[in-house]
């Protein structure tokens, strides 16, 4: 009797310590996504910025590069300085702490192309979390792409809280989903949303309202002062 | 299980809670390495991209 109620006991005990072990891993895994990997993503972003930084400086002006990434995008109201802007938008690229453009489903045109949408996606948390303060940026702020030898200064004109994440139309090269029916020269951010899930996407997108050449001094425009 | 796990320690209560500790950090250092990088792609908490799939 004593003997039956001993193994009781020690199954008991068993499966509470599984209990107590899964929750301690679960609290690490939250650990890991929401610290841990930003430590590796912002080490990883700053090695690859200085990189493209030290390439612009060395090569000769002009042409655009696209292999070690086309530039910085800086969002003065997402308070997150510079995220490098590379090709794709592959977990693999955008776990290192930058923002990609799109590459499929709806091709995204470069900034510098006549028209068309330059689309971008970033993580939210975790991995550099570039776009997380996505939910600040009002109608009218600025979002400032530079490259090599161009400042593109945006305005946003349209934030969308809350779509499906099959909504692929919001990357057309005219976003009518936004209200534009012309072509033009956008930019679209997309990330997901509610924060610390992907339920849903959230998009912003801008229009082009001027650009600025780069100066020797790469004195950053009046929206970055 | 934890319990059986000090028993089968070596050495005396100061050695075995370092050897514990060794052990804990093992593991941590296994699941930040290895588990985790191969769990979150397959949990739905960073998917950022729209897409038609």
């Amino acid at each position: 009797m004593a003997r039956a109620r001993n193994r009781i006991a020690g199954v008991i005990s068993v499966f509470g310590e599984l209990l107590i072990t899964a929750g301690v891993i679960m609290g690490l895994f939250v650990v890991y996504s929401l610290w841990w990997t930003n430590v590796l993503a912002d080490r990883e972003a700053d090695k690859q910025g200085d990189e493209v930084r030290d390439h612009w400086a060395s090569a000769a002006p002009g042409a655009l590069d696209t292999r070690d990434g086309i530039g910085f995008l800086h969002v003065p109201a997402m308070k997150n300085g510079e995220v490098l802007v590379k090709k794709g938008t592959d977990p693999k690229t955008l776990n290192n702490g930058v923002a990609g453009y799109y590459t499929a489903p709806v091709k995204s045109a470069l900034p510098s192309a006549r028209q068309g949408n330059f689309s971008l996606a970033a993580h939210r948390d975790g991995h550099g979390a570039k776009f997380h303060n996505i939910h600040k940026l009002k109608n009218g702020d600025s979002i400032v792409f530079e490259t090599k030898d161009t400042w593109y200064v945006y305005k946003v004109y349209k934030t969308l809280p809350e779509t499906s994440k099959y909504n692929v139309d919001v990357l057309q090269p005219v976003p009518k989903e936004s209200g534009k029916t012309k072509p033009g020269r956008y930019v679209t951010l997309t990330t997901c949303t509610p924060v610390y899930t992907s339920d849903y996407r959230y998009v912003v997108w801008g229009e082009l309202e001027r650009t600025e050449k780069v100066d020797n001094a790469r004195t950053p425009p009046a929206e970055l002062r | 299980m934890y319990g059986w796990i000090w028993r089968h320690l070596p050495g005396n209560a100061w050695v075995r809670a370092l050897i514990s500790l060794v052990l804990a950090l093992a593991v941590v250092y296994v699941l930040f390495q290895y588990v985790f990088p191969w769990a979150e792609p397959l949990l739905p908490f960073n998917d950022v991209t729209v897409d038609g799939q």
